[in-house]
């Protein structure tokens, strides 16, 4: 069933596309062919993984993905380990004078990069390399943030003040750098005072923890709730104040005594709620139940028996990803989408706990 | 009638002989069964056997066996002694008068043919390997009986042997059947009869031990691919596995190399047979799945054992070897070999995360763990961490993926070694110092890691020394001491950098001919020829804990022993592999030495000697300082001829344009020394001698200080800090800090330890000034002094220090602060700039 969903996917993918994938040689080749369109780099163990050579045997051998990214400049590019000489010439003769991005963990990998080589994003996680059909629903998603990307940076290029201020945070929030020549040198600060990019550039969690450890709870709340209505940081970045409030306050110290735990729960439930499916939401989740509800976090059974070792998914593979899978895959928001998200309306507010603690 | 007579005599003695035939079978006597009893030290281990009195005419009774008769209804004790690195048990045999005698040691030339036949011993394993050769002699109810195996196999080992010279012995190497009952003689005495018996009645225990004892290359694996510790649980180990997978798995020969070296390692750490089975599970279907990187399948059993042999195997939040954790590196961190060495950069290096939580305390990675299925590579991949975490997450993606590799130690920090081909590199290093968390021998340093590899890659020349070692080890116990003694020396003159067999042989000869000058001699030429020519940091250590405290004594010529003391340095190119440490080597040298003067004419020796060395030159004095501050106090005058020596020694440093950067390196080691020891003179002395030789090196010019009144007490001070300094070549420029030209030195005052200033005498303190190296000095931290007369007791003086652009001014007129040693700290674990300058203004209190 599951199979069959993907092959629809799939097909819809090829019947959405209007022109086929220009295949390049070599990744120079790539660079100056691609234009305004993505390329995507078929990156492997060419000597030295097996799980890379059967994902070649599926993904290329078939001929299972160029197909499908019409458009996109498709480029196979083998990594080889301890080279031969042969194998050197190779690798020498497909970079050119070139060099693959940075920010790739694991391969065998998809990634997308621009006609600059930046890295887009990159399918790369076990699950979703595990088969063609997968593979190709999560870098449909690169591909489509790709081209949002491009439309984000044509009207960044085009809007002036506040309105250009709001495409450069979308930007930002989607870890695109926006390419030089978008944003002038003298407009630079008058953009980042105008979209709070400046206090998101700035922003180092570790100097929020360093302000909160000498103040008082009531200084503390103040510091932390005018960082949060000074706006321009993303939602890590909030998620990230949060905690450092939060282990202020749970940790005591100093003459103060460790906040009450209904105090707790409102920061980790408010931190939780301005992004439940990333690291930090799970950091709040997980802070929840063991600093709040006393209780610990349980682990699954411990497996024991032969091929059972490890945490491994269906195909053996073990899991590595954290809501996230794609890299690079979140979807873009608007770029007037990007308000800060508010608490639960149930979730109690530093209003409530006036008093206690302070 | 004579016929008659002699037909009747005939059948009498027809009769007589069938009755004196038969008799033992219906009329059974205790004649035939003698006991040897075989007294290994308190305990006693006996063995009964037939004796078929073959022995008698070479038997010398040495009056030390006891023999008595076995009483028929009890079960005696028949345990083989189980082998032991240190010790060299015998068994209860007929002692040979010809084989009582300690050889004479042998010149080189003597060992030409031995060594000849051994080369083309290892040719022979090399060919012999690709045959595989088999013999299941012993059946799987054989094992039940494992000192019967033993005691029929001892014989037939002896009596193959001959003569027991070196062409017998030798020869009998050559042919694989000989190899392969050395084996299983071996492998009962590593696990003991008693452990073996233990093994085989396990459910598959006689099966398996049938299936290894069967087949050679297993059993040379098993024996010869590194430390052998706790045999008998290896092979319990073994069984679990070869009852789990059957036989026919087990032939499979990656299967087997991932069972036998997990077997191995486990017993060794002294890990749970759970843990073992899911270390065992992982790799073997990591490796059935393809998932492994292609390397693992050319690796031998030694270096597999790094990679099956990881540590932290159980599972568990925390743990970086756990098969889960294991198997999210392997498949979220796939990478080809060479990429691995820098994998660390995927983590973000925090002291703390975002909540202010220290990377040290159980807070930190807490709420995280369910998130990440309690995987640890996959919690400090999300949250970041120290030096520890990264250099774990590189290795254990590299150990996931089947390449071996091992976290170590350095000063403060964590670093990793992995190997890229045969060359094992750094990762996340930053200091020379290196403990690994993975060794053979117990020996944790970089230089031993290079030797195990080299050793390992001369893989057939070491297994011929290796199979050498074991039957010297068999003769012991069968108390042929002659034909042990050659066989130990040709081994380690086969291969010199085996070092378990050069401490075995030196363990040996320490029992049996302790006074033996000449043959120890020839161990430290052995061991200067062989392990000398690359390895110097092992050949150094041989020297010194197995070789010098016992040839010292018999050298009555202390200018000869001297020679041979500084000899060593100068028979060294360089560091070698790595620096290491010579202060134990030295240590060792002049623990031989009785006198004072001894010990000043072996001073005098080796810094003529290593002096002149540019690498070795700074460490000799580190050592010669730290050595006199450990003199007791009374040795006053010994202490100031010692100082003497040095201080001259450093003054005959070069001081030409040529030589300036390794006189500036020597002095550098040096006063960090004598700051380290707290040693004012020496660490004065030093910089003024640095000064004069070296000035080019200083500044010109200070820094403007507008200071305090008061003189600046702190010029003939010693300063040190907190910092762990890798490369000491700058650290005279420290003594420059308390300079008016000014110096540098790193800076570093978070904690209890900060930066601190010995005076020469207790004074009364008018004021502080520090120059950082930062023109504009953050503000977001007081800086605090404190101050105390005897470096022990510290108490802070108010006010906090002004920092003011550069300069942090402590301003202590009226604060009635007063003190021998003064420190200077500060709240946080930030980086810190270095300072330029640092004076302390005041006035010496008299007496």
């Amino acid at each position: 069933m599951i199979k069959k969903i993907f092959t629809m996917m799939a097909l819809g993918l090829l019947l959405a596309s209007p022109t086929l994938a220009a295949k390049a040689s070599t990744y120079p080749d790539a660079l100056a062919k691609t234009g305004k369109n993505p390329i995507v780099i078929f990156i492997y163990g060419a000597n030295y993984d097996k799980v890379s050579e059967r994902t070649y045997d599926a993904f290329i051998k078939k001929n299972k993905i160029a197909p499908y990214v019409r458009q996109c400049t498709f480029l196979e590019m083998p990594l080889y380990q301890m080279p031969s000489d042969r194998e050197k010439k190779d690798m020498e003769k497909r970079l050119g004078n070139k060099k693959l991005p940075h920010g790739i963990r694991c391969y065998p990998c998809l990634a997308v990069v621009d006609s600059k080589g930046n890295l887009r994003g990159a399918v790369q996680s076990p699950e979703e390399m595990k088969a063609p059909e997968v593979a190709l629903v999560a870098l449909k998603k690169l591909v489509d943030n790709f081209y949002a990307q491009e439309k984000l940076i044509e009207k960044a290029k085009k809007a002036k003040g506040e309105k250009k201020a709001a495409f450069l945070l979308a930007a930002s929030d989607i870890d695109l750098n926006m390419p030089s020549g978008v944003v002038g040198k003298d407009e630079r600060k008058a953009l980042d005072d105008a979209s709070g990019l400046g206090n998101r550039l700035a922003f180092d969690p570790l100097t929020v923890v360093e302000a909160l450890q000498t103040k008082d709870y009531a200084s503390a709340n103040s510091y932390v709730r005018t960082m949060m209505a000074e706006g321009g940081y993303s939602k890590l970045q909030r998620q990230m104040i949060m905690a450092a409030y939060a282990g202020h306050l749970r940790r005591g110290g100093e003459g103060r005594t460790p906040a009450s735990k209904e105090r707790l729960r409102a920061l980790y439930t408010e931190m939780r709620n301005i992004d439940p499916d990333s690291t930090y939401g799970a950091y709040a989740e997980g802070a929840l139940v063991i600093w709040v509800e006393g209780g610990k976090l349980t682990d699954d059974p411990i497996p024991t028996e032969i091929n059972r070792v490890g945490n491994t998914s269906d195909d053996g593979n073990s899991s590595g990803s954290s809501g996230k899978t794609a890299m690079g895959s979140t979807s873009i928001p608007a770029a007037d989408d990007d308000e800060p998200a508010s608490p639960d309306s149930d979730a109690p507010s530093d209003a409530d706990f006036e008093g206690d603690d302070f | 009638m004579t016929v008659r007579l002699i037909k009747l005599l005939t059948a009498s003695f027809l009769f007589f002989c069938l009755g004196v035939a038969l008799f033992p079978v219906f009329f059974p006597t205790k004649v035939e069964k003698k006991v040897t009893t075989i007294h290994s030290g308190s305990s006693i281990v006996r063995d009964t056997q037939v004796d078929d009195w073959s022995h008698d005419d070479e038997t010398v009774d040495d009056g030390d066996a006891t023999w008595e008769e076995e009483p028929e209804d009890t079960q005696p004790d028949r345990r083989v002694v189980r082998q032991d690195d240190e010790r060299f048990d015998e068994e209860d045999v007929p002692l040979d008068a010809k084989q009582n005698v300690v050889p004479k040691a042998r010149v080189q030339a003597q060992f030409v043919s031995a060594l000849g036949e051994m080369r083309r011993l290892a040719v022979t394993l090399e060919k012999q390997e690709a045959e595989n050769f088999t013999n299941d002699e012993f059946k799987a109810a054989d094992w039940a009986d494992p000192e019967k195996i033993y005691f029929t196999l001892a014989d037939r080992v002896i009596s193959k042997l001959g003569k027991l010279d070196d062409a017998t012995v030798l020869s009998f190497l050559q042919k694989p059947e000989n190899r392969l009952d050395l084996a299983r003689v071996t492998l009962i005495r590593k696990a003991g009869s008693q452990g073996i018996r233990s093994v085989a009645t396990r459910p598959k225990g006689k099966e398996m031990l049938a299936a290894l004892t069967s087949d050679l290359n297993w059993m040379s694996n098993l024996l010869h691919s590194g430390p052998t510790k706790n045999m008998e649980q290896a092979l319990s180990y073994l069984e679990t596995i070869y009852g789990k997978v059957g036989e026919e798995e087990l032939k499979v020969p990656a299967t087997r190399r991932i069972a036998t070296t997990t077997a191995l390692e486990f017993a060794r750490e002294g890990w749970s047979e759970h843990d073992m089975f899911n270390r065992f599970t992982y790799y073997n279907d990591s490796w059935k799945e393809g998932k492994l990187n292609a390397h693992f399948d050319k690796l031998q059993y030694w270096e597999t054992r790094f990679v099956t042999g990881c540590k932290q195997p159980s599972d568990g939040a925390g743990n970086w070897g756990s098969p889960r954790n294991l198997a999210w590196h392997r498949d979220n961190v796939r990478l080809p070999m060479e990429q691995y060495l820098g994998a660390e950069g995927q983590l973000e290096y925090r002291l703390r995360n975002v909540a202010g939580d220290s990377v040290f305390s159980a807070e930190y990675l807490a709420p995280i763990w369910k998130h990440v299925n309690f995987t640890t590579g996959w919690a400090y991949r999300e949250i970041g961490g120290v030096c520890g975490a990264l250099s774990h997450y590189a290795t254990f993606s590299a150990l996931a993926a089947g390449l071996p590799a091992s976290t170590m130690g350095e000063p403060g920090h964590c670093a990793y070694a992995m190997r890229i081909g045969n060359e094992w590199r750094r990762g996340n290093s930053i200091y020379w110092q290196h403990s690994l968390h993975k060794t053979f021998w117990g020996e944790p340093e970089w230089g031993y890691l290079h030797l195990t590899q080299k050793l390992y890659e001369e893989r057939f020349k070491t297994l011929a020394a290796d199979q050498l070692v074991s039957l010297a080890d068999f003769l012991t116990a069968r108390r042929k001491m002659k034909a042990a003694f050659s066989s130990y020396e040709i081994a380690v003159k086969t291969q010199p950098n085996n070092w378990p067999a050069l401490k075995r042989y030196a363990a040996y000869l320490k029992l049996k001919a302790p006074d033996d000058k000449d043959k120890w001699m020839t161990l430290h030429d052995t061991v200067m020829d062989g392990m000398g020519k690359e390895h110097y940091h092992a050949a150094a250590t041989m020297q010194a804990r197995y070789v010098y405290p016992n040839l010292a004594p018999l050298v009555k010529d202390r200018a000869k022993l001297n020679k041979m003391y500084s000899g060593l340095f100068a028979h060294f190119k360089d560091w070698g592999a790595n620096r290491w440490d010579i202060a134990p080597i030295l240590d060792a040298q002049i623990a031989t030495c009785q006198t004072d003067d001894e010990k000043k004419s072996y001073l005098r020796e080796v810094l003529r000697v290593l002096m002149k060395r540019p690498d070795y030159s700074g460490a000799v004095l580190t050592w010669g300082l730290g050595y006199i501050s450990q003199l007791p106090e009374g040795d006053g005058k010994i202490q100031e001829e010692f100082t003497n020596m040095l201080v001259q020694a450093m003054s005959r440093t070069g001081s030409s344009s040529k030589q300036l950067d390794e006189t500036w390196a020597t002095l550098g080691e040096a006063i960090h020394a004598a700051a380290k020891n707290k040693e004012r003179r020496t660490f004065q002395a030093i910089g003024r001698l640095a000064y004069n030789k070296c000035k080019k090196k200083f500044n010109k010019k200070g820094p403007r200080v507008k200071g305090f009144s008061g003189r600046v007490v702190s010029a003939t001070a010693w300063i040190d800090t907190a910092t762990t300094i890798g490369d000491m070549s700058n650290c005279c420029l420290h003594w420059g800090v308390l300079q008016r030209f000014g110096g540098f030195m790193p800076g570093k005052f978070e904690g209890k330890a900060g930066l601190t200033v010995g005076l020469e005498k207790k004074c009364d303190l008018v004021g502080v000034v520090c120059i950082s190296q930062e023109k504009k000095l953050k503000n977001d931290r007081p800086f605090y002094l404190e101050v105390s007369d005897d470096g022990q007791n510290w108490y802070r003086v108010r006010p906090n220090g002004v920092i003011n652009g550069g300069e942090i001014r402590f301003n202590l007129k009226g604060s009635g602060a007063a003190g021998k040693f003064v420190r200077m700290l500060r709240e946080g674990d930030k980086y810190e700039p270095g300072i330029t300058g640092f004076y302390v203004y005041g006035k010496p209190q008299k007496n």
